[in-house]
């Protein structure tokens, strides 16, 4: 019997070694009688110091580790996963996983599992993030929360760290292995009628300066005090970079995804070498920029390729899984998502290229138009069209003769992604990573400069 | 299950916890996704673990662990204390728990056919006759048929003696038709969006919901839609149905009355709510048409339970009555501030998770009209049909809605079929334009499996029960309309 991920020190270190994983996923797949066995585990370690009011109200740390074994009889496939690791729990799960197989019809795109194939090194674990605590935690906020109350404000947020690994093997021989580490600092700090707000992501915690970008959210929660009202209407906007990402992350499931093309969901349907934004837009599926918290392989063990998706403006390509790529003739650029994967592949790692211009310029440079901070509650209108509407969140400010001038009351918009990467004719120097989930989901971004942004609504505060 | 349960609490006690509760919940699910007859998503999980949440030195702390057994519960109530005294520095005061009888109880959703013991091969035959239908309709690209179950048994301890047990058995099930051409796309769902109707019930759910039967229509509907009209831009009159109402209900009611929000406890991410503490009793959220409970005892509601996860027991209780905002959903520590008693909204997503205030059942009452009534009584307006796209702003003001289907009403009488309909308001202010509410015959408890909340996210099911409605003086078309 291997011995599972153990709790005995559950505040701090590793989740899983790189040898449990192997041992462990070589169990699951001795325990299966399937002609072919895939196994995917992931363990993770989630902490999190939360604060509201000017004070700690929530704080949390949990271990957790979900194993999901593939069963292959013929063309027929069959899942399960489990979080009990010890020998009985994983031969549970693997008679499970071959019983749905053996009831399950045959499957006439079920592409072969993934052969041996080397796999691409990524530095993602830093033991500091995994050894943080909760005194460190607590620590660190609490200067963020002392000087919003000494200026009469209300600071809420989370400083939250996450120590996981990822891990695969199959019957054709292949394992691979991940281990990695997540920061993250957020904060909204209110005066009675305004907020402002802050957002990083960071493999490393102590690279999350948390007293200064405190005061991020301070000085946008001050700036922004009494705000105004504006007429909706198509204004010149500067997006910063976390509503650029909230924006661009769209694209993901709209259509960059190749299982969205093949059904003919895709914005890209039937458009690939066509310019479909602007000339100045390249985004790429990126795991190994830095920034980006990739991954070096998928879900089916296929290593993680560098996919351009929209190359100045011009649909390039999808990434794919092995069954979308088994349906196109190409080969996977390893974008399987994690069961139960309805989405088909998906792009983990956004990259949006940036430009060159600081943000403070390209405020500068805008003689009349509105900064926004942050998107919110945002969803599809309309599909084809790339079609969103949200909420201004958090910070949104008059700009004029290239000065921030005043607060403005939240304003709704309904505007096309690619319509917006079409009309932005600044784009910032400095792009950030917006995680909108640690195992993926994550978008790169600089800030825009945007003619004729669409605000079709205007909140009472 | 109970040693554990007991060593934890007694751990935390002997480490300086004031307060303990340990809960262990042994959760698993199956999900199936059948597209054009080819299942497309199959797989079945399971999940154990052990949450213990105490306070120490007036401060809360939380620890999880996938481990189940005596020395784990001893390691995870040892680190739930250190990481409240962790956070106890930074308190402005000590937590406060409103009062509570100890429960020692047993609790069981009633359901008649258990949908985990119901052959795989029937499930999946149903559905591939069901997407086979769907796709006899040639514009329809993707026919999707799906089903979700889950099942969670919850053992809850407290060191204030709660002693309490429950099984919850929740089924789901629906279609999807996508219809393609060259310029557009057009959903059409049955019997709702987000994967169909969802309940606190067997698999009776899934034969009573006739998915074969409603296969055509629904494919039909979808490829109607392609070359239907886009709906109007300007004001007017609408008619929603149930299931849209229902939503409307969850992110206009439901949200904004929770009490954690309207304290600030969510500012950073759900955000924060316009129906603050000084409005309770005296605000207008509605016309007099509008009543909403909250209801955790609704049968077959997706929100239901015996008890929530801080062994409060299932009650009902206003929200609006008559217009007027009267109550919150409470937790014993948000209750206590308001001088209340908790009503039992507090549940978390799983034993790695701390509990939060979530919606039970949050309902609108019947009122007295039949839905032909209404649309004869409406001169020009436009009835519309199952969500298609949802936002609202974070104090849940400003807010726009869209339906997969739009009917215009012309004196009294259905007309064309319309694409692309959207409307948007003020919360208050389209509540209080509510002049009719259907009757008990046309109410149906809608529930939403994907409901977000909290830090680490927290996804919850959550129900709103719902009858076709009329709102007067609606902007619609916003973003898309003709």
């Amino acid at each position: 019997m291997t011995p599972p991920p153990r709790t005995a020190a559950p505040d701090a270190g590793a989740t899983l070694s790189r040898e449990e994983a192997q041992l462990l996923l070589r169990e699951a797949i001795g325990q299966s009688a399937a002609e072919q066995t895939e196994v995917l585990i992931e363990a993770r370690r989630e902490s999190l110091t939360r604060f509201a009011n000017n004070e700690i109200h929530q704080n949390v740390t949990s271990l957790n580790h979900t194993l999901t074994l593939r069963a292959r009889v013929g063309r027929r496939t069959g899942s399960a996963s489990t979080n009990r690791l010890d020998s009985s729990g994983l031969r549970q799960l693997a008679d499970r996983a071959l019983a749905i197989a053996r009831l399950s019809p045959e499957d006439p795109g079920l592409p072969e599992i993934a052969p041996p194939a080397g796999l691409p090194a990524i530095d993602a674990f830093v033991p500091a993030t995994a050894a943080s605590t909760p005194e460190e935690r607590a620590a660190a906020v609490g200067p963020v929360m002392a000087e919003a109350a000494a200026r009469d404000l209300n600071a809420a947020g989370a400083l939250s760290t996450v120590a996981g690994a990822v891990g695969f093997a199959n019957s054709r021989g292949v394992f691979a292995f991940q281990p990695e580490t997540y920061s993250q600092f957020t904060c909204t700090v209110r005066s009675g009628n305004s907020s402002g707000w802050v957002d990083r992501h960071r493999r490393d915690v102590r690279a999350l300066d948390v007293a200064s970008l405190g005061r991020v959210a301070i000085e946008k929660a001050e700036r922004s005090r009494n705000p105004g009202a504006i007429e909706p209407g198509s204004y010149t906007v500067v997006l910063e970079p976390n509503a650029v990402a909230e924006l661009v992350l769209f694209l993901a499931t709209l259509g960059l995804g190749a299982q969205a093309e093949q059904e003919g969901r895709s914005f890209m349907g039937g458009r690939m070498g066509e310019r479909i934004t602007g000339e100045r837009a390249t985004i790429a599926d990126d795991p190994f920029d830095p920034r980006a918290f990739g991954r070096p392989f998928d879900a089916e063990g296929t290593p993680r390729q560098r996919v351009t998706l929209i190359e100045r403006g011009v649909a390039r390509g999808v990434v794919h899984d092995r069954r979308t790529a088994l349906k196109a003739g190409v080969e996977s650029t390893g974008h399987a998502s994690p069961p139960p994967g309805t989405e088909g592949p998906l792009p983990y790692s956004l990259v949006v290229s940036a430009g060159d211009t600081p943000l403070e310029q390209l405020i500068a440079s805008t003689e009349r138009g509105i900064l926004v901070t942050r998107f919110w509650y945002n969803r599809v209108v309309d599909a084809k069209r790339t079609l969103i509407t949200g909420m201004t969140r958090d910070g949104t400010f008059v700009i004029e003769n290239g000065q921030l001038t005043r607060g403005l009351r939240n304003l709704r918009f309904n505007e096309s992604v690619l319509g917006v990467l079409e009309r932005a004719d600044a784009w910032g120097r400095e792009a950030e990573p917006t995680v909108f989930d640690y195992v993926g989901n994550c978008v790169v971004a600089p800030a825009l400069r945007v003619r004729d942004f669409r605000f079709t609504g205007v909140s009472p505060f | 299950m109970n040693d554990i349960l007991e060593r934890a609490l007694n751990t935390a006690q002997l480490e300086g916890a004031s307060y303990a509760e340990a809960r262990t919940v042994d959760a698993r699910s199956q999900l199936l996704e059948v597209k054009n007859r080819q299942v497309s998503a199959l797989n079945e999980s399971s999940s154990l673990g052990l949450g213990v949440r105490v306070i120490v030195d007036g401060s809360w702390g939380f620890a999880a662990s996938a481990e189940v057994s005596v020395a784990d519960a001893e390691a995870c109530a040892r680190l739930a204390c250190r990481v409240a005294r962790a956070g106890a520095k930074f308190r402005r005061g000590p937590v406060v728990l409103a009062p509570l009888a100890p429960a020692v109880a047993r609790y069981q959703t009633p359901f008649k056919l258990d949908p985990f013991e119901v052959p795989l091969a029937d499930k999946i035959a149903l559905l591939v006759e069901a997407t086979g239908i769907m796709e006899r309709e040639k514009a329809v690209r993707v026919a999707q048929g799906g089903m979700q179950f889950w099942e969670e048994r919850k053992h809850f301890a407290s060191s204030e003696g709660a002693r309490i047990e429950q099984r919850i058995v929740q089924s789901g099930a629906g279609l999807t038709a996508w219809a393609v051409d060259a310029d557009d796309l057009q959903i059409r769902s049955y019997p709702n969006s987000f994967g169909g109707q969802y309940e606190c019930n067997g698999y009776e759910l899934v034969e009573r919901l006739d998915l074969v039967g409603h296969a055509a229509e629904t494919a039909a509907t979808a490829a109607a839609l392609l070359v239907a009209p886009v709906g109007p831009a300007g004001v007017t009159t609408i008619i929603l149905d149930g299931s849209q109402v229902s939503l409307q209900l969850h992110e206009s009611c439901g949200h904004p009355t929770e009490l954690d929000r309207a304290l600030g406890h969510e500012a950073n991410y759900a955000g924060t709510s316009f129906l603050t503490p000084d409005q309770l009793g005296t605000l207008r959220y509605g016309s007099p048409a509008v009543n909403i409970v909250t209801d955790a005892t609704t049968p077959r509601g997706l929100g239901s339970f015996g008890y929530d996860d801080e062994g409060v027991p299932a009650q009902k209780v206003d929200l609006v009555r008559a217009g007027r905002f009267v109550g919150y959903l409470t937790s014993r520590e948000t209750a206590a501030m308001l001088g209340q008693t908790s009503n039992g909204t507090m549940r978390a997503e799983s034993w790695s998770h701390i509990p939060l205030i979530r919606m039970t059942n949050v309902n609108l009452e019947p009122g007295t009209w039949t839905l032909e009534d209404l649309i004869a009584d409406t001169d020009d307006g436009l009835l519309m049909t199952t969500n298609r796209s949802w936002s609202i702003d974070d104090r849940r003001y400003n807010f726009q809605f869209g339906t997969e289907v739009g009917v215009e009403i012309k004196q009294g009488k259905r007309g064309r079929l319309l694409k692309n309909c959207t409307y948007t308001g003020i919360t208050p202010e389209f509540w209080g334009k509510c002049d009719a509410v259907c009757d008990a015959a046309h109410w149906e408890i809608w529930g939403t499996p994907n409901c977000g909340k909290g830090q680490p996210s927290q996804t919850m099911r959550t129900a709103q029960g719902a009858a076709p409605a009329r709102f007067r003086g609606v902007q619609v078309g916003v973003g898309t309309g003709s």
